[in-house]
């Protein structure tokens, strides 16, 4: 019966335009790094692109592989928990948006099940997601043939970006939480936004490896001092998060009144 | 609860703040039988559908549905129930075929049963269209489809007619009426429509500021369509007087006028108890009352 549930969810994130518009936007990011790199190799060129140019020129950026890969694990990081936070808002809100929530509640099906098998299908289609842009990135870079290659440096970068993605997708279970409480998509972005703002700020004050939502910052260096490994405590709390939201959005869809 | 009872509720009671939405509900729906649950817009009836269905939960009392009290972990009972709460609703991007489809996948329902639910509402010509284009009452028939599609013993549904031009209210009453008396399905049916519910129900509760007021059947109700005569009287507090000494039992007063009950065939000696005491009698006019106009005295909206 779950793999029931389970293809029902995989048909409706099908058919949806926003699945589609998800890998879009994920998939520019490597483009633009791409397009920074193509233009501080030529500061000639630089000059006719203007003020994309002059910033480019200006970031002291340097167009090697190292500094492409170390920019595309910031784009998977920051880019991709928003992004996840988006498709999260989506397969959860947009059972309160279309009003459709309430079919879904007396069914011969646990709610928990629905849950689970929403959760499922964000994770899917999030490695997916993150894969793609990645062999994105590598065959953008290859295709610049940009100095400083090697294996050891490519699976660092894979590794990272991977790492990032899946603590982006631990925080993920209170962004539904969010949604199911908020009852639609609005609440959890503003939700994911605010912790993203809360966590830039923690960040200064020494608290990030607490805050699960500067740990995926800390950790690839958008805030503070790169860490070259996560302290225990990091993994702790946001492993933590992801259990406590798992099991308020159960509980919420269980007990809470669906009066909409 | 009887062995005849398919939907049971006691003193099903829902506060909202301080809105006390349902009030001590008392029902029993036999099985086989279509109960019309009647009332106003906000009178309580679909905050009574959800705890039926338990997507709310009451503050107090209970809900069976076939011998299954109903809460947050009910789930066998609903492979028996098809409902529809409120407004229509499905997945706009999907066909109508792929929204019945994740229906059949959740009810385990078998693969024709798709189709048949299709013919059954007669949506073969939109079932390849996106749920989100149809029109309104094209998206009442889907969400009617999806209530009927893995053949439930219980139908829950909440105004089934809205958004229907007239030959799909009727196609519906029909259906409605066959699957009770040739399936033995029970429906259980919300309306603010009386005229709705007396063609089709059984039995009627109706509903009002969250309370069943009264609970009848077609013919009784029927049976209550009332008469009287309204009296136009220089003085009606004598001329009730005049009336009453006269053996008329029921007289209401009515602003400058009179209202006499069961009096439709006694015009000539009202109006000559009237004279007699020396009362000017300005008009008089028999009234037939018919079932809206009981239905409103009912729920409060009446004169």
């Amino acid at each position: 019966m779950f793999a029931q549930v389970l293809a029902t969810e995989f048909l409706k994130l099908r058919r949806s335009k926003v699945t589609w518009l998800t890998l879009l936007g994920l998939s520019l990011g490597p483009l633009g790094i791409a397009l920074m790199m193509w233009i501080v190799r030529a500061p000639g060129r630089a000059a006719r692109f203007g003020l994309l140019g002059t910033k480019a020129n200006l970031a002291g950026l340097v167009a090697t592989w190292p500094v492409y890969l170390s920019m595309l694990t910031l784009i998977v990081g920051i880019g991709g928990m928003l992004l996840l936070s988006f498709i999260v808002a989506y397969v959860f809100g947009r059972e309160y948006a279309d009003g459709t929530a309430k079919n879904l509640l007396a069914l011969p099906v646990a709610r928990h099940w629905i849950v689970l098998s929403k959760l499922i299908v964000a994770a899917v289609w999030w490695i997916v997601l993150v894969v793609a842009v990645v062999a994105e990135a590598f065959v953008i870079g290859a295709l610049l043939a940009l100095p400083g290659f090697s294996t050891a440096l490519a699976i660092g970068a894979v590794h990272d970006a991977l790492l990032a993605a899946g603590i982006s997708f631990l925080l993920a279970p209170m962004v539904a939480w969010v949604a199911v409480l908020g009852r639609g998509y609005m609440p959890p972005l503003g939700f994911a936004l605010g912790m993203l703002a809360v966590g830039d700020v923690l960040s200064h004050t020494g608290w990030a490896r607490w805050f699960p939502w500067s740990v995926v910052p800390l950790f690839i260096g958008a805030v503070g001092q790169r860490v070259t490994a996560l302290p225990a405590t990091s993994y702790i709390v946001v492993a933590l998060t992801f259990l406590a939201g798992i099991a308020a959005t159960m509980a919420s869809v269980r007990w809470t009144d669906n009066a909409q | 609860m009887s062995a005849e009872t398919t939907i049971a509720t006691r003193s099903l009671t829902k506060r909202y703040g301080d809105v006390l939405a349902v009030d001590g509900v008392e029902l029993d729906v036999r099985r086989g039988e279509i109960y019309g649950f009647l009332g106003r817009n906000g009178a309580g009836k679909t905050t009574t559908i959800r705890m039926l269905l338990g997507l709310i939960r009451p503050d107090r009392g209970e809900v069976e549905v076939l011998g299954t009290r109903i809460g947050a972990s009910s789930r066998e009972v609903f492979s028996h129930v098809g409902y529809l709460v409120e407004s229509a609703t499905a997945y706009p991007n999907l066909t109508v075929r792929e929204n019945l489809d994740i229906q059949r996948r959740l009810t385990r329902a078998p693969h024709a049963a798709v189709e048949e639910a299709i013919e059954a509402m007669r949506l073969g010509e939109f079932a390849a269209r996106r749920a989100g284009v149809l029109s309104l009452g094209n998206k009442q028939r889907l969400s009617l489809a999806r209530a009927l599609l893995h053949r439930p013993d219980v139908l829950v549904l909440d105004e089934p007619a809205n958004a229907l031009d007239p030959a799909g209210i009727v196609e519906v009453r029909e259906l409605l009426r066959s699957l009770s008396s040739e399936h033995g399905v029970t429906v259980f049916m919300s309306s603010h429509i009386l005229g709705e519910v007396a063609h089709l129900a059984d039995r009627i509760g109706i509903v009002s500021s969250g309370r069943l007021v009264e609970e009848i059947d077609r013919e009784q109700l029927r049976g209550r369509e009332r008469s009287h005569v309204e009296i136009g009287v220089s003085d009606p507090v004598r001329a009730a007087t005049a009336l009453g000494q006269a053996g008329f039992a029921r007289i209401e007063r009515d602003g400058e006028g009179l209202r006499v009950f069961d009096a439709r065939d006694r015009v000539p000696e009202m109006t000559r108890a009237l004279v007699s005491a020396g009362l000017d009698v300005t008009g008089i006019a028999p009234v037939r009352e018919d079932l809206e106009s009981y239905f409103l005295r009912l729920t409060g909206d009446g004169e």
